[in-house]
């Protein structure tokens, strides 16, 4: 029998992603947990494993293609199954093992429209429409407008039977779209004519950057606070231990510090670890520690999850750093790494800058901003010294946290790192 | 209680009931008369039967020897009115007896008698009180009656299709499409037929270009025409065979009634806003003032078609389970039961300078088509009418034997947005009549083939 294997719901809300890379042929053999298709979601760039053993029959979709979830990927034709045992599999919804998966956890496999039928009885071709037809309804003067009016049909909901996009869709759309959108573009448009202008469509990682950070700035309230902290003690323990780490494998930073430093800050000042819950008036304070690290990569910034960073040792938080690097670089951090963040750490210090103003990752309550690090004249014991100080600027929901715990909170971080010894101590 | 409760069993109501039925909701439909209303028993129906008879008749007589049929006296021929007549009831009854049935095999309780509306939930009929979520009001129209004292001069539409001796001299109030019709089959009867057209030109809602066709249709068969003049009464104008209509002397026999029609309006103890014609007042999904009180088919005004009842009714039970569409008025047919048939869909010309397109018309004519000459039928044309950017078809006028079976090709076409290219890559087989379609599409592109 043929299997239609859909575009899973991968989690986080996903509902689209673009075709990356085609890993399979049509013809080719597949074993279940093989890779189908490289896709770029808007999150992650995802390997799509198979759910079945077969060979493709078809694929769906271009490389560049935006394809929906739910939307047909390919067509495998599964050995030995036939009639009702067929029905029976394809109406299976499956879990697909995380090691097998690779990348994505629970995998709902299409339902009981996924199954064509190798006999002509039995399941009806209307399902084979659905599944195939990816090219969206509309009529032809719609489309004809859409072109002219350089609207992309596919982001126009028709409002004509089975949803086909009417002309009048098309009108409104591209009205409200005029009205709405901001009044530089039609300065661009014309700047477009005039000057020189790459024009680039977005990728999906940068349009989910845009919409969760005026997500963040819409919804919650920020307030800064900066502060310097003196870091000789701990860069003097670095030191120390940094070839240890190294000789194991590890690379041991100053951030390692600042996680655990404030992971454990967090749980003293439970409001910094919780979320705002404003439809069902609750606050959800948080039992576990996640803590995001903001990671600059080629496609744009991406924040791995270090999880119960409370509990791991610098070494096991300087291991996973390490680990993130890498998958960063190696472009292969997944949906699974970027999940359940409690709190969110960006280092850029560590390519310049001593002060900003983090944009909360909503709905976390708070971020912490780690600058540039760098030799200060200090005083102490009333002389002027030599010191290393960590210029600090932590951001949080001022719905969420009040001035005074804000700043004893942040306190308590600057604390744990000038004297790192008591990251031990409890 | 009901879900639903319709007043009137004709196409808006009817259709209405069994869609409502094959959703499961509770329904009932009340009748004052018999099933089907005006359309199945006194209108529609009829008439084409009437008028197949009337088509047949006048053809035997005019084209049997030219097409090779030997052996028909024409002065021997003669129309059997009662003949005819037997053979439409037998239709009515047929189609009737199948409505009935649809209603009942869909659950429908028919309660027969005449409706009064107590509250926007509850109506009366027999004395007995009625519980509804919601009323639709399906009661049609009918001609404002001509006042008359003399038996059997005056025939009401209702009674048009009956079993009677049909006189020489036969004079038709109206400007609709009916009175053309009636018209034209009392015509190729062999009846002298005049027409009063209350109104300055006939078919006030048609293209002119139609209407202009038509005029010179009926001159041809030699139907006069007086316009501006409105027959309310009989008395004092009617003598001796003759109708003395301002300075004209009509020959006169019998009159039928074909007048625009008014609403129908049930009684009704609150109050359902009427509009300035007299119609029940309703927005643009058929609700009156009154919430969960809709008003479908002629009773509304919006149009007298029975295709475009049928729709409304069917978009209110749409609406009542919460499914939203719009109705465009515009991408229904009208049909004109003339000889040769006419109908039209979408704008007329006047309609789309009016709204200022940039447009073209691409018309094919019958005559240079290959079937339409084998059938001995070349009178008539295919109209489209395009704007120029996409080439969206805002229009269709067609004139032709079939022409309201053709215009479902156009309406599928308004339908779906289809512009003249689509219709110029539909291809079409030959040899048929709608070939003049695929060609006016052409001609709309580029050029017709075959002009």
């Amino acid at each position: 029998m043929k299997y239609i294997f859909k575009f899973p719901d991968i989690g986080e809300g996903l509902d689209e992603g673009t075709i990356i890379e085609w890993q399979v042929q049509k013809g080719q053999q597949i074993k279940l947990g093989e890779t189908l298709v490289t896709m770029e979601t808007d999150k992650v760039v995802a390997d799509i494993p198979s759910s079945k053993d077969g060979i493709i029959t078809a694929t769906y979709g271009k490389v560049g293609e935006t394809i929906h979830v739910g939307d047909a990927l390919v067509e495998i034709e599964i050995e030995g199954i036939e009639g009702e045992a067929a029905v029976e599999e394809a109406n299976k919804v499956e879990a697909v093992e995380e090691e097998g998966a690779g990348v994505v956890g629970t995998l709902e496999i299409a339902g009981n429209s996924a199954v064509l039928s190798a006999s002509t009885e039995g399941m009806s071709s209307d399902n084979t429409e659905t599944t195939k037809s990816k090219k969206i309804l509309a009529t032809p003067v719609a489309r004809a407008m859409a072109k002219d009016m350089g609207v992309d049909i596919n982001q126009v909901k028709g409002s004509g039977p089975a949803g086909r996009v009417m002309k009048a869709d098309i009108q409104n759309f591209s009205q409200t779209k005029t009205s709405t959108s901001y009044s530089s573009s039609t300065t661009s448009a014309a700047s477009i004519n005039e000057m020189p202008v790459e024009v680039e469509p977005m990728s999906q990682i940068r349009k989910t950057i845009a919409k969760n950070m005026i997500q963040s700035k819409h919804n919650a309230a920020h307030m800064s606070l900066f502060e310097e902290v003196e870091i000789s003690e701990l860069d003097r323990i670095r030191k120390k231990f940094k070839q240890d780490f190294a000789d194991k494998g590890s690379k041991l930073t100053y951030l390692a510090f600042v996680i655990k430093a404030t992971a454990l800050s967090l749980k003293k000042f439970k409001s910094l670890n919780s979320e705002m819950d404003m439809d069902n008036g609750n606050m959800l304070y948080k039992k576990y520690y996640n803590i995001g690290i903001a990671v600059d990569t080629d496609k744009g910034l991406m924040v791995p999850v270090i999880r119960n960073a409370d509990q791991l040792s610098i070494f096991e938080i300087s291991e996973k750093i390490t680990e993130f690097s890498e998958k960063a670089r190696a472009g292969q951090i997944t949906m699974d790494d970027m999940k359940d963040g409690t709190f969110t750490i960006t280092s850029y210090g560590s390519i310049g800058g001593l002060y900003a103003v983090p944009v909360i990752n909503y709905p976390q309550a708070g971020i912490l901003g780690v600058g540039r690090i760098s030799k200060q004249p200090i005083v102490k014991n009333d002389e002027l010294a030599v010191g290393l100080t960590m210029p600090l600027s932590l951001s949080v929901d001022h719905r969420i946290a009040d001035g005074g715990e804000t700043a004893r909170f942040l306190n308590q971080i600057m604390a744990y790192l000038a004297e790192p010894v008591s990251l031990v101590m409890g | 209680m009901y879900d639903l409760v319709i007043i009137g069993s004709g196409p808006a109501g009817y259709v209405a009931a069994i869609r409502a039925g094959q959703m499961g909701l509770k329904t009932a439909i009340i009748e004052k008369s018999v099933i089907g209303g005006m359309c199945l028993n006194w209108g529609c129906i009829p008439s084409k039967a009437i008028m197949e008879s009337a088509k047949l008749f006048n053809r035997i007589g005019k084209d049997s020897s030219r097409f090779g049929i030997d052996g028909i006296d024409k002065k021997a021929l003669s129309f059997n009115w009662s003949k005819a007549i037997k053979r439409s009831d037998g239709i009515v009854k047929k189609l009737t007896t199948g409505v009935s049935f649809l209603l009942k095999k869909n659950g429908i309780e028919i309660i027969e008698g005449e409706a009064k509306i107590l509250s926007s939930n509850s109506i009366t009929v027999n004395n007995r009180t009625i519980d509804a979520k919601n009323i639709m009001i399906a009661t049609g129209s009918k001609s404002p009656e001509i006042s008359n004292k003399i038996d059997g001069l005056v025939i009401e539409a209702k009674e048009a299709f009956k079993d009677r001796d049909l006189p020489n001299n036969i004079v038709v109030v109206g400007e609709t499409p009916v009175a053309i019709e009636l018209a034209q089959a009392f015509s190729m009867m062999g009846r002298k037929v005049s027409i009063l057209v209350p109104t300055e030109n006939l078919m006030p809602f048609a293209d002119i270009y139609i209407v202009n066709q038509i005029l010179a249709k009926l001159k041809k068969d030699r139907i006069k025409i007086y316009f501006n003049q409105n027959l309310e009464s009989t008395d004092g104008v009617y003598a001796d065979g003759k109708l003395n209509i301002g300075e004209s002397e009509i020959p006169c026999d019998i009159i039928f009634n074909a007048k625009r029609r008014k609403a129908i309006v049930p009684e009704s103890d609150i109050d359902i806003k009427l509009d300035n014609n007299g119609y029940i007042a309703v927005d643009e999904d058929c609700q009156t003032n009154v919430e969960k009180i809709f008003a479908v088919g002629d009773v509304n005004g919006l149009s007298y078609y029975a295709h475009i009842g049928s729709a409304q009714g069917m978009h209110v039970v749409n609406f009542i389970q919460g499914i939203k569409q719009k109705l465009d008025l515009k991408k229904y047919p009208l049909n004109m039961y003339t000889v040769p048939e006419a109908a039209q869909i979408g704008l007329t010309e006047q309609e789309i300078k009016d709204q200022g397109y940039d447009y073209k018309i691409s018309e094919f004519p019958m005559s240079a088509n290959g079937k339409a000459l084998t059938e001995g039928t070349m009178e008539g044309f295919v109209r489209i009418l395009s704007e120029n950017k996409y080439g969206e078809v805002l229009g269709v006028q067609i004139m032709a034997p079939n022409a309201t079976d053709m215009i479902a090709e156009a309406a599928a076409y308004m339908e779906l947005e289809a512009t003249v290219y689509d219709i110029a890559q539909t291809v079409h087989a030959h040899p048929t009549i709608s070939e003049v379609f695929m060609e006016a599409g052409f001609e709309a592109v580029d050029k017709a083939i075959h002009k």
